[in-house]
């Protein structure tokens, strides 16, 4: 299954936190004329290199599907990044 | 009670085996059974680990930092596959840079069958590094 929804978690110095949740597919709607010109130049790059086509969208799709689970999550002194994929 | 100790007590009780040699097969079964776990050991349970984790804390010049990071083993083997689609030429060069950096490893010679199984076993595995200001630890959960 694809990503839901991506949250990001940051702690500026000052102590105040920023939190952002990303629903993922919503977002990919409104972006869809670029995916759509992103998936054109990742064919012909595929095409240029002589790599299955549908081996490369396969390969993608597995990445996009393998990545729910995903935290990432630093702190250095009073920063800190969370980054987390659901 | 387990199945074969009840099975050695029922051939006790049927006489098909005399005492001494009731005795000394769950004498035999208590050596082959592993010692249950010390209480409050560090033992996790044993199923299909799902993450890799990589924990890290270190302290650098006074600035405590920490880093803890959890990716799906899924997400690695879909970047297995991902390592099969890079051209010839592109291994090449990286052969190159990699001897020149003085890691004469040669890619091409590495089969994504390998690396498959090279990710089926990282569960087993277990990564601790301890010094006075870095601690590293590197497990599957």
């Amino acid at each position: 299954m694809m990503p839901q929804l991506v949250t990001v978690k940051m702690m500026r110095p000052n102590g105040r936190p920023i939190r952002i949740w990303v629903p993922v597919l919503p977002v990919l709607l409104v972006l869809s004329p670029l995916v759509v010109l992103a998936a054109v130049v990742a064919a012909v790059a595929c095409l240029v290199y002589r790599i299955s086509l549908l081996r490369a969208f396969g390969t993608g799709w597995r990445i996009m599907s393998a990545l729910p689970g995903t935290r990432v999550d630093v702190e250095h002194g009073r920063a800190a990044v969370l980054v987390s994929i659901r | 009670m387990n199945e074969q100790r009840k099975e050695i007590l029922q051939m006790l009780a049927e006489g098909k085996v005399t005492a001494e040699e009731a005795e000394q097969l769950i004498a035999a079964l208590e050596r082959d059974q592993p010692a249950p776990a010390a209480p409050g050991s560090d033992v996790r349970p044993k199923g299909k680990p799902k993450y890799l984790r990589v924990m890290v804390d270190a302290t650098d010049e006074g600035v405590a930092s920490r880093v803890n990071i959890r990716v799906p083993l899924q997400l690695l083997r879909a970047g297995v596959r991902l390592a099969a689609l890079i051209p010839a030429q592109a291994l090449g060069e990286a052969n190159a840079e990699l001897s020149r950096s003085g890691v004469p490893v040669d890619l091409t010679q590495l089969k994504p069958e390998q690396l498959e199984a090279l990710v089926e076993h990282l569960d087993d595995m277990t990564v601790e590094v301890d010094q006075p200001d870095t601690k590293v630890r590197i497990f599957c959960e």
